[in-house]
């Protein structure tokens, strides 16, 4: 089957706009503004069965349908901070086929028809986002974007802005937040961005990741049915799926809704190297809990539902493997460092919650950990969880140790038991120092010196 | 018979061992725990012990202690961390030595000591100053204040044992 | 009349205001949910997630459309799976809460052990250590003992400068962004702000010079921890020692309401000092906000120079001399000069003073000439007329209120009631602010005006006009209620309406405050300014309601108070056009503040002043009595809102100093008087028999209090900041005259003097600052800083012409005065004039507009 998203494997050069339009591009965009309303691309969307591919699968054409019609000022803002540990999928669209992208967000633009389009990119993305801008302006060029898009009067510029390489930025309030120059700080909802008051600069936004767009004009092209035809009845069409860690072929995959973690790991991503036994399977990079490797998980098929009923959630499919040679205490150590430092602060369990944790993996990797030390890792993260913090990641911070925690306790009491720690546990125990304040908690000079001018 | 009887028990004194003590000459040594004069501690470096916190002042039940505070400066520093007593008076007419003071503080800086010879002939001399109540610094040792190196000395309460 | 809503916490029914705040909703019922980042003057972020509660509503049966009620009758609710934070929660009908449930205790508990992880323990040296939301909190809600280890502790800088008036502890800050919200939202100072993410996310200040913002104290009283602690109080006492005192600040025509925090103190003498000043909750007048310089401007009342006995002044010596002797002095150097006596009464005087003052100088002359200092503005007798309604509360005005500040530079002349101005503006209320040149309220405005100094009456004039030809506004005014309707309608025929867009905002909104300040205007000029301005209110029917009517920014505290009790500028004027033999000045220093004043004290031949410490006016005295100052008695200012307002004694006793109203009395009683009254509410109960406006403003009246919301304070200290709750009388506000529907109003043409233009260089305009020399204010050296040296605003133009540059030392002459000062080439400054900041040097210079030159001096 040809590929609906990653169509850089098909057709090499696609991410030139002549080679894009010789392929078909743009016909979406030509067709929804010359053949739709707003109001029918909004429902083509919504039967599609689209759901949000950034990790929470909300419908798409509903969080379309919230956009107040009377609006004067209405925006679509591209998630396109993909900062998901594992997760590098939007960076193969962005990079290899950065027309779908644009030509999708454009869709999603005149369905609500929004005054401008902004492509939010991670700082890391500094490259991408050049080139993306020159495809915009071919784009521009050839009037697909920007004043009276296709001769119907309708104006919507694409704009991108760069991040500044901070993980929060992904929750699109905190998104939001950055872009419109203040603290990359997730917002109180409700008001929610679709609303008045909740959006960019207050005005009703759509926020949609970059894949979730990259699906668009295919459905307009070849109707909702068709789309919905494919994956399970609940997740429906196709989803690409990151596959990094111990596994022979690392990379994307697009395929289907439903197929196995099994057909996934093994018949495409080619297995476990040097014969070496699957133990742990995080299924959303790192925010989500950690999975078993166990018989009944890979059989369980890949949709939002299934996973859910296993305990973790998909996300945004970024498959990291682990084989039966991974340390998972100095897996979970990771994550919670990694969570640690992106931590946004603004509420207090994740900003303290977090740093705590780090703290007692420090303990447990340097061969310090104390059974009183497992005691908390079973405590702290629940008080992370059930609606406590501000935004997700606090929720998602607490997962890795929680899940690692049930799973694989015996870890952790043989580190705590063995006070001897390996060498590799204390180094990544000291690399983890790295980052953090110092002993004597010092911060960049001008800060410790009371202004910042 | 029982004036002799009544005798008999002097007699039986006599003999014993004497338990009159020739005070002032004489002095009965005092029990370990005994609750007399205060003294304010200092550390070793000769910083003192006290922080100005006035809690033995708000522990006192006979208000008899009088704590006004002042801020540390590394070119003057009396002691640890921000705070010091500029002034620490106590009434030892009103003080009824329950060593609530001692329980309240956060440094261990108020000590009830085995002095418990107090006696004045002005009610104003019952007024013991910080002067009369402080401890010399350690031999060898510059007293207070001091001039210490900058950033050394940023924190007054000593860290406390983790609550295990 | 707000919808009511019926809501259930924790099963019991309640009912509040439609859209209320959930937290705000509870606290009204006196049910504590608990928060540090939520405070009911700022919007909610729900960050700190103390406020975790089970929300709820009632399960309402879908095909019936009723409540569903279990066997007892009691209605079911259904209930969120997760936990949510309470105050981003608005009450909406039928919502429910559960506070006590297991899951909330839990999720309280742990969000503290949160917090304590990073917060240090030093509570023993902590300034907020005994009035701390955490310590309370804590206490009642968080876990019995820590898990985390002490090791662990971040440890971070503990003494960071904000500034010279505010210390931020890094370790113990929680970041709830109170302060940095306060500044954003209250204030719209951009000088706070978080820097890094996570657990490094720190306040630091982003403006130049740090923390540059006139209400920076009130941050500290916000802050649920000791993060924020002040420079002025540091280490200063523990808050259990302290004994608040009910106070008013003295500074400015605004009123604030303060609570002094004092202790014995040994380098006092033990006598009872101020150790801080803290905002006392009035809704009505600041809320709980006051500005730096009451904050921190307290000093004067016990610094060294003090007086401390009666002086008199002998062959050019000063000889100490008791006060019997003193009185019999006065006395006999009244029964003297008597027929020609000049009074001049200053701005902190309290009503008691002006009375007494008052009652000693009408016992020698049939018609005593009463003025008072600075005689910059008038129109107080105005202000008694039109002034604002009963029931005006800045707070509360919206977008039916239109405000215009005309003739002021609001923020350095009345800081709060900038504030509430901003807010309102924010609001929606529509603010005007008309001036000759930019000032920091132009920012929140909604039009601008701007006019040519001396030309601010016809800006009153053309929206007369414009308010004229909208019969809907004019038509119902009848001839028999308003004297001199026909004139003034005569009168405005020929004017032309100016300023067509600020006009109709400022009329099409259902009421109107006019803030009328002095800026560039003679007495004579001013009192225009003042009728115009109630002919403006008269004529569109706002005079008499509630938040509506004029107010003056008078250049001190009790300015209404000296109009009220039969004091005016106008005698000021007319005493310094023929200066009498002999001047009593109460609490006033015009020999430093104005040249002419100058001239006409030290050529009289018997001066007595009443003061503080040995002014350039005491020194200019023969005699010179010791008053106290505001805190070490009682008294009443009249604000500028026409608020009476108690203060109390607060103080020690410096010297042998005495109240000013005793030292009248007490001469009074030689000249034959009545026998001086025992206390100050004595003197109040002569004014309340004498002056029918202040009939009701007894003692007892102006003590009482009302429930206030929000609750600050006390046991709510975590929910409003440590701002006092006011448990000693929330003052009483008089009514304008004009409330009263018979009451007779008169309007009357006024005139309009074109610019003179003379053959001088420039027109010199005396501008007022907040922080600047005042014997009230000098003596609090924490504020030095702010308060800019000598200068002078110059005109790019105007400098360039006489070759002057930016931070030049030049001097500026006219008839009879000559300063030197800083030039400052700034852009405020229009075209043709010279800004003089007051009360900045001690060389007089002209109080109200004057020609002067300006030339550049070596150095």
């Amino acid at each position: 089957m040809e590929h609906i998203l990653l169509r850089d494997l098909d057709i090499p050069d696609i991410r030139n706009f002549d080679v894009y339009v010789a392929n078909g591009g743009y016909e979406g965009l030509k067709k929804a503004v010359r053949e739709h309303t707003p109001e029918e691309v909004i429902q083509i969307v919504l039967e599609s069965n689209l759901r949000g591919r950034g990790g929470a699968g909300f419908p798409t054409g509903r969080k379309w349908s919230f956009i107040p019609k009377d609006a004067p000022i209405k925006y679509v803002v591209v998630n396109a901070d993909e900062s998901e540990p594992g997760t590098f999928k939007d960076r193969q669209i962005l990079e290899k086929n950065p027309h779908q992208l644009i030509e999708g967000a454009m869709i999603a633009a005149y369905a609500i028809q929004a005054t401008a389009v902004y492509i939010y990119c991670r700082g890391e993305f500094w490259d991408l986002a050049h080139a993306l801008e020159e495809e915009i302006e071919a784009a521009r060029q050839a009037n697909l974007v920007g004043d009276d898009v296709l001769g119907s009067g309708w104006n919507c510029p694409v704009y991108v802005h760069l991040g500044a390489g901070a993980y929060i930025c992904g929750e699109e309030s905190a998104l939001l937040n950055s872009l419109q120059g203040l603290l990359g700080q997730p917002r109180v909802r409700p008001p929610f961005p679709a609303q008045p008051g909740g959006g960019l600069y207050y005005a009703p936004t759509v926020v949609n990741n970059v894949e979730t767009l990259a699906n668009v004009p295919w459905i307009i092209l070849n109707g909702a049915a068709a789309y919905k035809a494919i994956g399970t009845p609940e997740s429906s069409g196709v989803k690409i799926f990151c596959l990094s860690g111990h596994v022979a072929r690392p990379g994307n995959y697009e395929l289907p809704f439903g197929i196995t973690f099994r057909e996934l790991i093994f018949e495409h991503g080619g297995g476990i190297p040097n014969g070496k036994k699957l133990k742990a399977i995080l299924p959303s990079g790192a925010s989500g809990p950690v999975l078993p490797a166990t018989g009944e998980v890979l059989d369980a098929p890949l949709t939002y539902e299934s996973v859910a009923a296993l305990g973790s959630t998909l996300g945004s499919a970024s498959f990291i493997l682990m084989d039966e040679d991974t340390d998972m205490v100095w897996a979970a150590a990771k994550m919670t460092h990694f969570f640690k430092h992106e931590s946004c602060g603004k509420c207090t369990p994740c900003r303290e919650g977090t740093y705590w944790l780090e703290r007692i993996y420090r303990r447990l990797l340097r061969g310090e950990g104390t059974m009183r030390d497992l005691e908390l890792l079973k405590s702290i993260p629940r008080n992370m969880q059930g609606g406590v913090t501000l935004c997700a990641l606090g929720e998602f911070a607490a997962n890795p140790v929680l899940s690692t925690v049930q799973h694989f306790y015996a870890e952790y009491e043989e580190y705590v038991r063995h006070a001897e720690a390996t060498r590799e546990a204390r180094q990544a125990a000291e690399q983890m120092h790295d980052y953090t304040l110092g002993e004597a908690g010092e911060l960049p000079e001008a800060v410790g010196q009371g202004g910042v001018r | 018979m029982n004036l002799l009887r009544g005798f008999a028990t002097t007699l039986k004194y006599l003999f014993e061992d004497k338990v009159t003590v020739q005070y002032p000459e004489e002095e009965r040594p005092v029990r370990e725990r005994f609750k007399g004069r205060h003294a304010l501690k200092r550390y070793d470096n000769g910083l003192e012990k006290c922080i100005g916190c006035a809690l033995c002042a708000a522990a006192c039940p006979a208000d008899a202690i009088w704590v006004e505070a002042a801020e540390n400066t590394d070119e003057e520093r009396y002691s640890p961390g921000e705070r010091y007593a500029k002034t620490y008076e106590i009434n030892m007419m009103r003080c009824i030595f329950c060593g609530y003071c001692e329980d309240a503080c956060p440094t261990e800086a108020i000590v009830l000591e085995h002095e418990y010879r107090l006696t004045f002939s002005d009610r104003r001399d019952s007024i013991y100053t910080k002067e009369m109540l402080i401890d010399p610094p350690p031999p060898g040792v510059p007293g207070t204040p001091q001039q210490t190196e900058p950033g050394r000395y940023t924190r007054s309460i000593p860290e406390m044992k983790d609550p295990l | 009349m707000t919808e009511t809503v019926t809501f259930y916490i924790d099963g019991q029914a309640y009912q509040v205001a439609k859209g209320t705040n959930l937290v705000d909703a509870a606290k009204m019922h006196d049910i504590d949910i608990p928060v540090f980042c939520y405070h009911p003057k700022l919007k909610p972020v729900g960050m700190c997630r103390m406020c975790l509660v089970e929300l709820g509503s009632l399960s309402v049966n879908r095909e019936t459309g009723e409540v569903e009620r279990d066997e007892h009758g009691e209605p079911v609710f259904r209930w969120f799976p997760r936990l949510q934070t309470a105050c981003t929660q608005v009450v909406t009908d039928g919502l429910a809460v559960r506070t006590t449930t297991e899951a909330v205790v839990q999720g309280r508990n742990s969000i503290l052990e949160f917090l304590l992880t990073s917060h240090p323990l030093d509570c023993p040296v902590c300034d907020k250590g005994g009035e701390c939301p955490l310590q309370n909190l804590t206490m009642g809600y968080g876990p019995g003992e820590s898990r985390f280890l002490i090791d662990d502790k971040i440890r971070l800088d503990k003494h960071v400068p904000l500034g010279e008036l505010i210390y931020l502890d890094r370790e113990r800050c929680i970041q709830c962004a109170r302060c940095t919200r306060f500044c954003d939202e209250i204030v719209g100072d951009d000088v706070l702000a978080f820097h890094e993410r996570g657990r490094r996310l720190q306040i630091v200040t982003i403006s130049d010079p740090p923390f540059d913002t006139k209400f920076s104290g009130n941050t500290t009283d916000i802050c649920p921890v000791g993060a924020l602690t002040t420079a002025d109080f540091r280490f200063g006492a523990r808050p259990w020692e302290l004994q608040e005192e009910a106070t008013i600040c003295p500074h400015c025509p605004v009123g604030c309401n303060l609570s002094a925090g004092t202790r014995l103190d040994r380098d006092a003498g033990g006598k009872k000092i101020i150790k801080r000043i803290m905002p006392r909750q009035n809704e009505w007048v600041n809320e709980i906000w006051i500005c730096d310089k009451g904050r921190f401007g307290h000093h004067h009342t016990r610094a060294e120079g003090r007086l401390e006995q009666p002086m008199l002044k002998q062959n050019g010596a000063w000889v100490p001399i008791d006060w019997p002797a003193a009185y019999d002095l006065v006395a006999a150097k009244l029964r003297q000069y008597g027929d020609s006596l000049g009074v001049l009464a200053g701005p902190s005087l309290s009503n008691e003073d002006l009375w007494e003052l008052r009652k000693l100088a009408g016992l020698v002359a049939s018609e005593p000439k009463l003025g008072v200092w600075p005689a910059a503005m008038t129109g107080g007798d105005l202000v008694a007329q039109v002034g604002v309604g009963s029931g005006t509360m800045l707070r509360a005005v919206g977008p039916e209120t239109a405000i215009l500040v005309i003739a002021s530079d609001f923020e350095e002349e009345a800081p709060i009631w900038w504030l509430q101005v901003k807010q309102a503006a924010d609001r929606g209320a529509a603010v005007v602010v008309a001036n000759a040149r930019p000032t920091k309220l132009d920012r929140y405005a909604r039009a601008v005006v701007r006019y040519r100094y001396g030309e601010a009456v016809s800006v009153l004039n053309g929206f007369a006009a414009q308010a004229l030809k909208d019969k809907s506004l004019t038509g119902k005014l009848s001839e028999s209620r308003v004297a001199g309707l026909s004139q003034l309608r005569a009168a405005l025929k020929g004017v032309k309406p100016a300023f067509g867009d600020a006009g109709r905002m400022l009329l099409s909104a259902e009421n109107l405050i006019i803030f009328a300040g002095g800026e560039g205007l003679s007495v004579a000029q001013h009192r225009e300014l003042m009728q115009a301005a109630a002919n403006l209110l008269i004529l569109t029917g706002r005079a008499g309601r509630a938040n509506s009517g004029l107010v003056a920014v008078w250049p001190g505290a009790n300015m209404q108070g000296a109009y009220d009790l039969g004091y005016s500028a106008e005698a000021t004027q007319a005493l310094l056009d023929t200066p009498p033999r002999m001047w009593i000045i109460g609490a006033a220093n015009p020999v430093a503040e104005d040249a002419r004043a100058a001239r006409a004290i030290t050529g009289a031949e018997f001066v007595v002043a009443t003061s503080l410490f040995m002014t350039p006016t005491s020194e200019a005295a023969d005699l010179v009595l010791p008053r106290q100052s505001f805190a070490e008695r009682e008294g009443t200012f009249t604000n500028g809102m026409r608020r009476v307002q108690r203060f109390y004694t607060v103080q020690g006793i410096i010297g042998d100093s005495l109240p000013d109203w005793k030292i009248f009395a007490a001469i009074g009683e030689r000249l034959n008087g009545p026998k001086a009254r025992i206390s100050a509410g004595a003197v109040m109960k002569d004014i309340t028999a004498h002056v029918p406006a202040y009939a009701q403003a007894s003692y007892p009246r102006l003590a009482q209090v009302e429930r206030q919301f929000p609750l600050v304070g006390g046991d709510d200290l975590y929910y409003g900041g440590t701002a006092y709750f006011n448990l000693s009388g929330l003052g009483l506000a008089i009514p304008p005259v004009a409330e009263d529907g018979s009451a007779q109003l008169e309007v009357r043409p006024v005139t309009v003097d074109a610019p003179a233009s003379t053959d001088a260089d420039l027109s010199l305009i005396p501008v007022r600052v907040l922080y600047d020399r005042d014997v009230l204010f000098e003596p609090s050296r924490l504020m030095h800083h702010r308060v800019p040296p000598p200068s002078v605003e110059l005109n790019q133009a105007d400098a360039e012409r006489l070759g002057i540059a930016d931070g030049d030392r030049v001097a500026v002459e006219g008839d009879g005065y000559q300063i030197t000062a800083t030039a400052r080439v700034d852009g405020r400054a229009p075209a043709g004039y010279a800004l003089l900041p007051v009360r900045l040097s001690s060389t007089p210079a002209p109080t109200t507009p004057a020609a002067c030159t300006v030339r550049k001096i070596g150095e």
